[in-house]
């Protein structure tokens, strides 16, 4: 099965993120997770592109992951704004 | 190895139910009914071919007919009225907000099918959409399309043929 740490270390590994955050919504089974990327690598790219980067850096657990739900995929830029408001304050 | 288990056990209903429902949804039903699955079927015995000619290839022809034939087009879990994963109730549901003819397939109906799907569009999971022949993406796009207004634009000119009032 794929683990959480799994997902994280090929995500920071391949899209060198400053944000990262991925939950096991399958409640452990591993094969449900959620992800919010924040990468430099996504600049200029369009959201398909973005998801499409995104589901190529884990191509290895996709085999076994059955849902990956991917809540954000932002530039830095684009994450900073939303961060100060209230619903964004997990990392504080 | 529970997993494992458990999700075989999973996909067997999955694929009983959708043999059994999948021929409501009319369009399809000139593809759905060339192979019946027996519920009772071992797998060792299914037939291997799906469609007439079972070739990659004319399963790949029949996508890009879809896409083609259909502006919007979702290959899902389920069908629309009762799509079998949250992410396909989730892109249907977001979808029927536009009152646009929606195009379905139930990819758990046929393996193959997905799976010509996927190459297709080089997209791993399910659903997938495709609006005017253009790959659009899975339900977290939609979403995020709907919700920032794009979608809107995209769905504009097929908009209203279903509700012109």
């Amino acid at each position: 099965m794929v683990t959480k740490e799994q997902v994280e270390a090929s995500l920071t590994s391949k899209l060198k993120p400053i944000h990262l955050e991925v939950n096991d919504i399958s409640g452990g089974c591993g094969s449900s997770f959620e992800v919010e990327v924040v990468s430099e690598q996504f600049e200029g790219k369009r959201l398909l592109e973005r998801h499409r980067m995104v589901n190529a850096a884990l191509e290895e657990e996709m085999k076994e992951i059955h849902a990956l739900s991917i809540k954000k995929a932002q530039t830095p830029q684009q994450w900073k704004p939303s961060q100060d408001s209230a619903t964004q304050a997990k990392d504080a | 190895m529970a997993a494992l288990l458990s999700s075989r056990f999973l996909k067997g209903i999955a694929n009983n139910w959708a043999s059994a429902s999948g021929y409501q949804h009319g369009m399809m039903r000139s593809y759905s009914t060339t192979v019946p699955s027996e519920s009772d079927t071992h797998d060792d015995f299914k037939p291997t071919q799906k469609v007439p000619s079972g070739s990659t290839a004319s399963l790949k022809d029949i996508v890009e007919n879809d896409v083609k034939e259909n502006p919007v087009m979702i290959y899902m879990k389920g069908v629309p009225e009762a799509p079998q994963c949250g992410f396909s109730s989730l892109a249907v549901r977001v979808l029927q907000q536009y009152n646009v003819p929606i195009g379905a397939r139930n990819i758990l109906e046929d393996q193959d099918l997905k799976n010509a799907v996927k190459s297709f569009s080089h997209w791993p999971t399910f659903p997938q959409i495709f609006i005017k022949g253009e790959f659009i993406g899975g339900s977290d796009i939609i979403l995020n399309m709907h919700k920032e207004g794009q979608l809107e634009e995209k769905l504009k000119d097929v908009s209203g043929n279903q509700n012109s009032q």
